[in-house]
């Protein structure tokens, strides 16, 4: 049976109508409502996609290419376009709330890419996207977040060199929702605006980071939990613990799908086609109860901003708009997210409800680290659970988790970390591809 | 009680339009000529019925005095002082999630003008801006520097007491904690990644060519100092370091 929106729990019943009532039933909002059969056809909405493959035409710029042997899956973005997603060969663009706030969640990512012999690089040589200030302070302005993007990004092109492979050889993976949706914008701007690409190309330029002296532009922005949803069976098919009982919420991330909307995955056979796919997706397809809830929509009330000086109002949002509608509404024993800003916001505010009349708990983690934890990953050693203030030990012990005989042997293991041995998921002399530091290919070998 | 009806944010910051004294039309027209300018403002504004979903929508519209809706109007209709006022607080409500950019029928995005009226504050030094970024003044440090927004090291009980007990549920120093997550570039306590050297300099490049360190200078100039100072260094380490390849 074709899978339909399920978004009740355990509970629900299919109304069972045939194929005929199903589409009575349907047509008229088809007709008339549904935004995306009007724009298929891409004459209401532009893809930039096609101004840039002209703009290459014309010589301008060039493209970083989504290749053949970044072994790419197809998917369908909100409108029915395609979008073409590396699965191989990747280059980590690493989120700095991420590594500094919640590092398991890059962790379980890079564990699961091992676990299927994915060939990536992590490496020194990349900043932030530097957006959350941007967007926090207006301190930055289009010309360097575009700087900023186009080195980065150039990096990801010319990084295998240092270890003696081809140009193009890995492929950018943004790690971080607010850089996705960041780097996309600013994509555009780039590809629709001469000035804009005049400006930066005297910067990049002076940076030695132009190809053939011209601007490098990426063929697809790709964020990771874009490759976790095209990967979500192989991962599935990896699980070990059964999680069917546990009932999860998703709060797909504002910057993930708000900012270009036209570039995000939608999929009929995930929740109907009405919510974005990426990460319930995933879910459905590790057994997980997907429970949908009213705030579904709501930001987490991060404000980039907000929550270093404005936390009343991160807080309070975090809480009554989320985490407080997905226990008492959809009775959820764990939010999932995808982005950075959403998981430190729904995972932190939680404590302070108990200063009023009604605390509520919930555990909080990514797509990944939930993938990772049911395909066995240890949850204190990669899943990194005790960065997380939320009850992770209630959702570990509704998987039948032993959670304190695990942070036993986390605990047991830092000792050994004093020694000298640590555990990590790739060679650590890989991570410096220039300056100082760097160990050429052959040493390393 | 002087000011019964006003803002928190009055309250505490003050209200410059109030104490500053009257705003010249020149200089509105100024405000509003450097915020159109923008590249991005006839892609962010297309129109306005008043339909107001995007402040039906808006997180900070639940808890605020700011509506989305106010600020598209404001400019469509080039209320000048309306949107010099608007920038002295209602700006700075806007939580960036850009939920009224994906809900407007027009094809708008608020959230976007928002971005256009907060750059044109610091560009003008508003004293609104240098009040309300003061707290922010960390974050804009250690980007700024290091091009990571976010460390470690910030995470503290100190700085963030309403997240409570747990900022990490295994009681250990934070260095050893770092060197216990599996990937060798997070083995830090003041970046987020271990930033390499060349990748710094960069950074700093891109930052003098394109106006943000005048437009850090503007609005806080020890802050600008100080990241000056640690921007010098690096450069004069990647100096060494160039000069030491080039005499092996």
């Amino acid at each position: 049976m074709s899978e339909k929106f399920t978004g009740h729990g355990a509970e629900w019943r299919d109304a069972n109508l045939s194929a005929t009532e199903a589409k009575i039933a349907t047509s008229w909002v088809e007709l008339k409502v549904d935004k995306r059969s009007m724009l298929t056809q891409k004459d209401r909405v532009e893809d930039v996609r096609d101004a840039m493959w002209q703009l290459e035409k014309e010589g301008e710029i060039v493209v970083h290419r989504v290749s053949d042997e970044h072994q790419p899956v197809m998917v369908k973005t909100l409108y029915g376009w395609d979008k073409k997603i590396p699965t191989q060969r990747l280059w980590h663009h690493k989120s700095c709330g991420q590594c500094g706030n919640i590092p398991g969640y890059p962790a379980s990512l890079l564990w699961l890419m091992n676990r299927m012999d994915i060939e990536y690089l992590d490496e020194t040589d990349q900043t932030s996207c530097t957006a959350w200030n941007y967007h926090g302070s207006g301190i930055g302005n289009l010309e360097s977040l575009a700087a900023v993007f186009l080195r980065n990004f150039h990096q990801a092109y010319v990084a295998a060199k240092a270890q003696g492979l081809p140009e193009a050889y890995y492929y950018p993976l943004v790690h971080c929702g607010t850089s996705f949706g960041n780097y996309k914008e600013v994509r555009g701007y780039l590809i629709r605006s001469a000035k804009l690409r005049e400006s930066v190309k005297k910067i990049l330029g002076k940076l030695g980071r132009l190809v053939d002296g011209k601007l490098l532009i990426p063929e697809e922005v790709v964020h990771y939990s874009e490759w976790l949803h095209v990967m979500r069976e192989r991962i599935a098919g990896m699980r070990e613990i059964d999680c069917s009982q546990v009932r999860a919420t998703i709060h797909p991330a504002c910057h993930v799908y708000k900012m270009v909307p036209e570039d995000a995955i939608y999929d009929d056979s995930i929740m109907g086609g009405n919510r974005l796919a990426v990460s319930t997706g995933l879910m459905q397809s590790l057994g997980a109860q997907v429970i949908d809830y009213s705030t579904w929509y709501d930001c987490c009330g991060f404000g980039f901003r907000h929550i270093i000086s404005e936390r009343e109002f991160t807080r309070s949002f975090a809480i009554d708009r989320k985490i407080r509608v997905a226990v008492e509404e959809a009775r959820a024993d764990v939010m999932i997210g995808h982005d950075t800003g959403c998981i430190t916001t729904l995972d932190k505010n939680q404590w302070i409800s108990k200063a009023g009349a009604k605390p509520v708990e919930l555990a909080v983690l990514a797509d990944c680290q939930f993938a990772a934890l049911v395909c066995g990953a240890h949850p204190y050693k990669i899943v990194q659970s005790h960065w997380h203030a939320s009850p992770t030990e209630t959702l570990m012990e509704k998987l039948g988790i032993d959670w304190e005989a695990k942070k036993a042997e986390f605990v047991a293991y830092l000792e050994q970390i004093k020694e000298g041995k640590q555990e990590n998921l790739y060679d650590p002399r890989r991570m410096i591809t220039s300056g100082p530091g760097y160990i050429p290919l052959k040493a390393v070998q | 009680m002087a000011q019964a009806d006003s803002t928190r944010v009055q309250t505490v910051i003050g209200d410059p339009v109030a104490e500053g004294g009257p705003v010249t039309r020149a200089k509105l027209e100024e405000i509003f000529a450097d915020i159109q300018s923008d590249l991005r403002y006839d892609h962010e504004l297309n129109g306005c019925l008043n339909c107001g979903i995007c402040t039906a929508t808006c997180p900070a519209a639940h808890y605020y005095d700011f509506s989305p809706r106010e600020i598209v109007q404001l400019l469509w209709t080039e209320n000048l002082e309306g949107i010099h006022d608007a920038m002295q607080e209602k700006i700075w409500a806007c939580a960036q999630c850009y939920t009224c950019a994906a809900r407007c029928p027009f094809g708008n995005s608020p959230g976007g003008l928002i971005m256009l009226m907060r750059e044109t504050a610091i560009k003008h030094q508003m004293e609104s801006a240098k009040n309300v970024l003061r707290p922010f003044s960390r974050v804009m440090l250690k980007l700024i520097s290091t091009g990571n927004q976010l460390s470690p090291d910030m995470i503290n009980k100190d700085h963030f007491a309403d997240w409570g007990p747990n900022i990490s549920k295994v009681d250990a120093p934070l260095k050893l904690l770092r060197r216990a997550i599996p990937m060798p570039t997070l083995n830090t306590t003041a970046t987020a990644w271990e930033v390499n050297l060349k990748t710094s300099v960069e950074l700093y490049t891109i930052w003098e060519m394109t106006g943000v360190l005048k437009q850090l200078e503007g609005i806080d100039e020890n802050l600008f100092d100080v990241i000056t100072d640690i921007m010098d260094e690096k450069r004069e380490d990647w100096k060494d370091f160039v000069a030491e390849q080039q005499d092996a």
